[in-house]
């Protein structure tokens, strides 16, 4: 059931790709996924490319994949930081649907959208990083320029 | 492209009749893509030239839902099918007509039932597909991966929705029933009635640790402390759940549990009997030596009086043993206070201890009677039964009696509760206050006595020790006077008599009085037991009144001896020594002829 769906969506998102994000197997085990995010232009994020790693759990679409952005470890190539409420330094991302929310009728394509919407509108009510949510409330623009540095420092070249 | 109206359009033509009511020219193509072309666009003001073949048509929402209805319409005559499965048919194949047509002529209870299921994206015959009373549709292994995951999860499966994140439609009982394996049905209905108990303020599970039973409150006044004997022996108090505890309130239990297990009766004792070790400060218990203390921790030798260091002590303070300083630091008021502070602990962990132990011991009886009532069920009962020919039925009431004694036991140990609590002195309570907390203390602690004398006595004669020291008693007795019979025989009855010191006229009853009299004491001396310990003092007293009335001595002497009579038509053993009548029959002690 589970490498079924999943090749389904992995036709779906060859034949038809979502703006701003790409996603496919990173080897031979279709279980195991990379895909990369555009940061969007109207968010402090633009022009930066961040990698995101989707681990799909043997009872998967029942069971909900793990998608992490790729932080800083010896196996992976590419090394993403994000300065942003709801993503941690390990690259732990807090969004509903990747856990009390998901649905089976959700899809990866669904789930890349809203990380991109996430990146647009940060959720600091329910932080991942409660320092940086605090700045989010406190000092829009000191988080923005911060935000603006990282994706240059860290998700550009 | 014809430019006929629906109704009457020829659709058996391959290219599709015509939607427009306007009857210009517009089609609705075989590839499923709309064309249309609209003359209205000129009379209402577009830029296009008159004559200009048009290549789009604006619709506003009527026109559009005219349009889907008539789209529909179309399906259903052309196909003779419902109007709900046209639409369905029509979504599937994305509003193509011709598509639709195409498989319709090849196969058409394909098209008739198929959906694609939104989960793994395959299509099926909507028979096989379940929807949750929303129209999205998935597939039966797809709502059961659903379903079973949600299960697996815990009680929330019970409001488990659409899988659709926008659909809000809950998964109905029959969806659940039709796709779930059995073990699953089995853990979803358990959940269902679990909710069913936790939801109810007035249903609450048994909290034995085996039992399955619920209980229904009846009572009006939930809240307060309701006694609960399950079917499964348990006894609970419905409001907090902890053993039954009437008539203790449940925090006074809660009270009284907590006290039981918290550290500070543990502080209390420490308090009490120990002093700390002046030096590294940990806890010491003197149990025994002098005076002369070395902390087994730090090795720091002090004086147990006065708690300075053994090497100030000396012949310069005074001797060993005459330690001045410490009547000098009660001089100073400092040890006095600690003293006091100690001796108030102590007195108060008495207290507690009183009570404790008192409210243990009821336990532990309690819990000693609750194994005997389960001996007694499982195999006692039959061996009773077969031995004394008599129905299991009919020994019930030896059950019904221990469970009087497990019953009264946990009664008796929450009073000691009740009273710790209840007649604690409080500081400062005036002299009335104090007069009649002691007054109700003592009213109180009378009717605690007298209940407890009654248990006691039940509880004994509930036990095989009663039985047993009655028998062994009868036994003794019995074997005594069969002894003296044989030994008094071969020495010869001459110098029998003249052991009992009794004049040879004098015979009749008071001789055998006077043997039996000798042979009770010789069998009190064998048996300590009571049963054969009493007649000695009793058979002189009452033989002779007996006597008097013309009982049969010899039988009289016996029944004497053994420390009960038995009744002659019921066989009832009764102890009652002077009754005339039976205990349990109420037939007259002797036959009529015999008086």
């Amino acid at each position: 059931m589970a490498s079924k769906r999943i090749q389904k969506e992995l036709a779906d998102l060859q034949k038809d790709p979502p703006t701003s994000c790409s996603a496919g197997p990173a080897g031979d085990d279709l279980f195991h996924w990379q895909a990369t995010i555009m940061g969007p232009s109207d968010s402090p994020y633009s022009g930066g490319v961040f990698f995101v790693t989707i681990h799909f759990p043997p009872d998967y679409p029942f069971k909900p994949p793990k998608v992490q952005f790729q932080t800083k470890s010896p196996k992976v190539q590419f090394q993403t930081k994000v300065y942003h409420p709801n993503i941690n330094s390990q690259g732990s991302i807090c969004l509903d649907i990747l856990k009390e929310q998901w649905s089976p009728a959700l899809t990866i394509s669904k789930v890349l959208l809203s990380i991109c919407s996430l990146l647009t509108d940060p959720n600091p009510d329910d932080p991942l990083v409660p320092e940086i949510a605090h700045i989010y409330k406190t000092d829009r623009s000191r988080y923005e320029e911060t935000a603006r540095e990282w994706t240059r420092k860290y998700a550009m070249g | 492209m014809s430019s006929e109206d629906y109704g009457d359009s020829d659709y058996g033509d391959e290219s599709m009749g015509d939607y427009g009511s306007d009857g210009s020219d517009q089609g609705y193509g075989s590839d499923g893509d709309f064309a249309y072309s609209d003359d209205d666009g000129a009379g209402m003001g577009s830029p296009l030239a008159k004559g200009t073949r048009k290549t789009f048509v604006v619709m506003d929402k009527d026109e559009l839902r005219e349009r889907l209805k008539a789209a529909v319409a179309q399906v259903v005559d052309l196909l003779c099918i419902s109007d709900a499965e046209a639409t369905r048919a029509l979504r599937f194949y994305k509003w193509d007509l011709g598509k639709l047509q195409e498989e319709w002529f090849g196969d058409p209870d394909a098209v008739r039932n198929k959906e694609t299921c939104k989960i793994c994206f395959e299509s099926f015959p909507v028979p096989d597909m379940h929807c949750a009373r929303c129209k999205h549709y998935y597939c039966k292994d797809c709502w059961r991966g659903y379903i079973q995951t949600a299960i697996d999860s815990g009680p929330s499966c019970l409001d488990l929705r659409c899988p659709d994140p926008e659909c809000k439609a809950a998964v109905p009982r029959s969806v659940v029933f039709s796709v779930a394996d059995a073990p699953h049905r089995q853990r979803y209905e358990e959940f269902a009635v679990r909710s069913f108990v936790d939801d109810q303020r007035q249903i609450a599970w048994c909290p034995a640790p085996d039992c399955q039973n619920a209980v229904l409150s009846l009572s009006d006044r939930l809240g307060v402390a309701q006694d609960i004997f399950c079917r499964c022996g348990a006894a609970f108090c419905f409001n907090c759940k902890e053993e039954a505890h009437r008539p203790v309130d449940c925090e006074t239990v809660r009270l009284w549990m907590i006290k039981n297990s918290a550290e500070s009766e543990n502080l209390n004792w420490i308090l009490a009997n120990t002093k700390p070790c002046p030096k590294c400060t940990r806890p010491i218990e003197k149990n025994q030596g002098c005076m002369h203390m070395t902390c087994s921790q730090c090795r720091h030798e002090f004086c147990w009086l006065c708690q300075g260091p053994w090497a100030e002590h000396g012949e310069r303070t005074g001797g060993f043993y005459n330690c001045n300083r410490f009547k000098k630091a009660v001089e100073k008021g400092e040890i006095d206070e600690q003293e006091q502070k100690r001796a108030h602990a102590r007195q108060s962990l008495e207290r507690y201890m009183h009570y404790w132990q008192r409210w243990a011991e009821n336990d532990s009886s309690r819990k000693k009677a609750l194994q005997q009532v389960d001996k007694f069920r499982g195999e006692q009962q039959e061996i009773l039964s077969e031995r004394t020919a008599t129905p299991t039925s009919q020994l019930k009431f030896i059950v019904d009696a221990w469970m009087q004694v497990v019953h009264c036991r946990r009664v008796l140990k929450w009073t000691y509760a009740i009273a710790y609590y209840t007649f604690e002195e409080t500081a400062g309570a005036s002299k009335e206050a104090r007069d009649q907390m002691a007054q109700h203390q003592e009213f109180f602690e009378f009717n605690q006595g007298q209940a407890e004398h009654y248990l006691e006595k039940l509880h004994h004669k509930a036990t095989w020790n009663a039985f047993r020291e009655q028998l062994i008693g009868l036994t003794d007795v019995t074997r005594s006077h069969f002894d003296k019979l044989v030994n008094e025989f071969e020495k010869g009855l001459d110098e029998a008599l003249k052991e009992y010191d009794v004049p040879r006229a004098d015979t009749g009853p008071s001789l055998v009085a006077a043997a039996a009299a000798a042979a009770a004491e010789a069998s009190s001396r064998d048996a300590k037991g009571k049963a054969a310990a009493q007649p000695s003092r009793r058979v002189t007293r009452s033989s002779k009144r007996r006597q008097e009335a013309g009982e049969d001595p010899e039988a009289m002497v016996l029944e004497e001896a053994a420390g009960f009579w038995q009744c002659r038509h019921c066989t009832y053993a009764n102890e009652d020594m002077e009754a005339q009548e039976c205990e349990v029959c109420g037939q007259p002690r002797r036959a009529a002829s015999q008086r």
